[in-house]
């Protein structure tokens, strides 16, 4: 999953980066408005978590622009600003959370799986497919009774795949989603960590999980 | 006396009480003099008729009969009663009613009556008139002059009763007017002045009901009247007052409940996230060095705040001190060699070794270490930073300037309110939370100067402070 992290305060945007990457995420970062506002619209973020006050141009003209512009991206704005006014106008803007600071770490990272869970229509924590069981909250994966350990990015990978069990997710969906904007691009990347998947998830005795579709991409369990 | 309606109502109920008595005593008096005018008119006409109907012949009078059976006289009860006289005060007369009495003698000129009040002889109040008279006499006498001995004089006296019955009739009648006309006014006034006062126990009710967590309400000029209304304004002058000073209170805290926020949500998550899983020795150090950094940061901008507050209370106590200027600036500028160097920044010190002024070292130290921050941080990379002084008559003046002002002119003007930042928005380290400025101005006030900014062409910022050669007393 991708996130796009704007705040201008060094400290916090250092530590957000690195805790959210820790946990899975694939994150872009920017201290500017404006850069932020490019960011946002160059690319389908799962989650931008939005400060509001910014240099170059504000939060909430940020929220405003990328509404106007249709983009539907779940926002959550994090900023020290806690009045009833300030909730109900960042809210009203089309903003989906709104998170004050100081928070808990653990709060936001819970917050951003509740927004992309509703993005991808899925209400429950846990994700099954066949016997293999995506923990969403505890980002654990499950084949039968056997715990699978992946690494942060194939997490990510399958985890992007679980979201979307059933479809046909294309390559490119993948690079937006799981990879950051600085990520070295590398054509096979992906097929790379689809192949490290597989080995850590599927099981020679049973059925294939994931799926190849010939010149469009991956699926994962059967296709509806 | 307090209570403005009870100085009203006596003042009223006074007031009526003063009128209605004087009123009272003029009708009592018109009254009275008109009734005894009448009485006295009427004993006149009888003493007139008594006068006329006397024949005097020979130190002989002779009454008619006729007029000796008037009624006054006749009566039982209060019997009218007459004596005639001689000149010479011989009684040659007197009424059956008088016994062997005498009534008192006294006259006026010829024939003009002259009235006296007396006693009657049952010791009743009565009334009389002397008459001094000349009496008709025989045919026989007609041609002769008349003599002294010719004239006689009459006093006729009555029982004043009935006038002094009809008096106290009056007198009562007045009195029980005047205290039946008193109490209902008693009564009026007291429901016409709380009538007329109910707009203050309103206006009362109205400020009662204001709550110091909302002042926003007005008092409202609702059946108000005009006397009302200015108090009712200069309330409401208040209350927007009031209202404004605690709405700036209001946002000065949230501002600074804001900047404390940012910094302390800073350290926390670098706090949680270094806590989420074991790491090796060099991340648990530069997390510390993070948050090292976020608190001195907090510690920088609560003492700025700190000062403030004691500007504010007037808690500021000045040493004076005999200050080397050039001195100073350059061991305030210490603090930010490193991050001059960092970026670029050509710091030059202008001020002359000898200048020198009287003035606090703490605060122009603090206000200086302000000026020369906000300058590092502002100025371009690779800009420069200057400091100069002059002498403007016995005035110091002290500039410090840097390059790489992006301000207009109108944002200038804002640089000193608590808070205010050109992007509007912290710098990348959080140190600038817009205090700066506004700190200085107000220690400059306090040390008996002033500030002013300005922005040249070519974005140089320049920072210029006034102060007295010696601290203001």
């Amino acid at each position: 999953m991708r996130l796009l992290l704007i705040e201008d305060y060094r400290p916090l945007q250092k530590s957000l980066t690195k805790g959210l990457r820790e946990a899975g995420f694939a994150v872009d970062t920017t201290g500017d408005g404006n850069e932020g506002l490019w960011y946002a619209l160059g690319n389908d973020y799962d989650v931008i978590i939005l400060d509001l006050m910014l240099p170059g141009i504000n939060g909430l003209k940020i929220l405003k622009e990328l509404r106007a512009k249709g983009r539907k991206n779940p926002v959550l704005i994090l900023t020290a600003k806690d009045t009833l006014e300030d909730r109900v106008t960042g809210l009203d803007l089309g903003a989906d959370d709104y998170l004050v600071k100081p928070f808990e770490f653990k709060e936001l990272l819970a917050r951003i799986r509740a927004l992309m869970r509703r993005r991808y229509q899925e209400k429950s924590p846990c994700i099954k497919v066949k016997d293999l069981r995506v923990d969403l909250a505890a980002q654990q994966v499950w084949r039968g009774r056997e715990k699978v350990q992946l690494t942060p990015r194939e997490y990510a990978l399958l985890e992007y795949l679980a979201m979307r069990a059933g479809q046909t997710v294309s390559r490119t969906d993948i690079w937006e989603h799981v990879y950051e904007f600085n990520s070295a691009a590398s054509s096979n990347v992906v097929d790379v960590y689809i192949g490290y998947l597989r080995k850590k998830i599927e099981r020679p005795d049973k059925a294939a999980l994931i799926h190849t579709v010939r010149g469009r991409g991956y699926i994962l369990g059967a296709q509806s | 006396m307090r209570s403005l309606r009870t100085r009203l109502l006596v003042g009223i109920i006074g007031g009526m009480m003063l009128l209605l008595l004087a009123f009272s005593l003029i009708i009592y008096t018109v009254i009275r003099r008109a009734l005894v005018n009448q009485f006295d008119a009427s004993l006149a006409a009888t003493a007139r008729i008594l006068a006329a109907s006397v024949e005097y012949d020979d130190d002989e009078i002779e009454l008619e009969l006729d007029v000796q059976m008037m009624p006054e006289f006749q009566s039982l009860e209060k019997p009218a009663c007459y004596q005639f006289w001689q000149h010479d005060g011989t009684a040659v007369a007197r009424s059956p009613s008088l016994g062997t009495d005498d009534l008192l003698l006294f006259e006026g000129s010829l024939g003009v009556p002259v009235f006296r009040a007396l006693h009657t002889r049952n010791g009743q109040p009565g009334r009389a008139v002397g008459l001094k008279f000349k009496p008709r006499t025989d045919g026989r006498d007609d041609e002769q002059q008349p003599t002294k001995q010719q004239t006689l004089t009459l006093v006729v006296a009555r029982d004043v009763g009935d006038l002094y019955y009809h008096l106290r009739f009056l007198r009562w009648l007045l009195v029980i007017a005047s205290v039946g006309t008193i109490a209902l006014s008693l009564l009026v006034a007291a429901f016409v002045v709380r009538r007329g006062l109910s707009p203050l126990n309103s206006l009362a009710a109205q400020i009662a009901a204001i709550k110091e967590d909302d002042l926003t309400v007005r008092i409202g000029s609702e059946n108000m009247p005009a006397e009302v209304m200015p108090i009712r304004k200069r309330l409401n002058d208040l209350l927007s007052r009031l209202e404004a000073s605690f709405g700036r209170e209001r946002r000065f805290t949230a501002d600074v409940a804001h900047e404390l926020r940012t910094p302390l949500a800073g350290m926390r998550s670098t706090l949680e996230v270094t806590l989420t899983r074991m790491r090796d020795i060099n991340e648990y150090q530069a997390s510390l060095s993070d948050c090292l950094a976020i608190s001195k940061n907090m510690q920088a901008m609560v003492d700025n705040l700190l000062a403030l507050a004691r500007i504010d209370a007037h808690q500021m106590t000045f040493h004076r001190d005999r200050i080397q200027l050039a001195e100073l600036v350059n061991s305030c500028w210490q603090a930010f060699l490193d991050k001059a160097r960092e970026r670029s920044i050509v710091f030059e010190n202008r001020i002359p070794a000898e200048m020198s002024c009287q003035s606090d070292r703490e605060s122009l130290s603090m206000v200086l270490s302000n000026l020369l921050d906000n300058a590092v941080e502002y100025s371009n990379e690779a800009g420069q930073i200057w400091t100069t002084t002059h002498h403007v008559g016995d005035r110091v003046e002290i500039t410090v300037a840097n390059t790489g002002c992006r301000l207009t002119n109108e944002q200038v003007l804002q640089v000193f309110d608590c808070f205010w930042r050109g992007d509007s928005s912290r710098t990348e380290t959080g140190v600038h939370c817009g205090l700066g400025l506004a700190l200085v101005q107000r220690i400059i006030k306090a040390l008996g100067g002033h500030t002013a900014v300005e922005v040249q062409n070519g974005g140089i910022f320049t920072v210029r402070l006034t102060l007295p050669d010696s601290l203001p007393a």
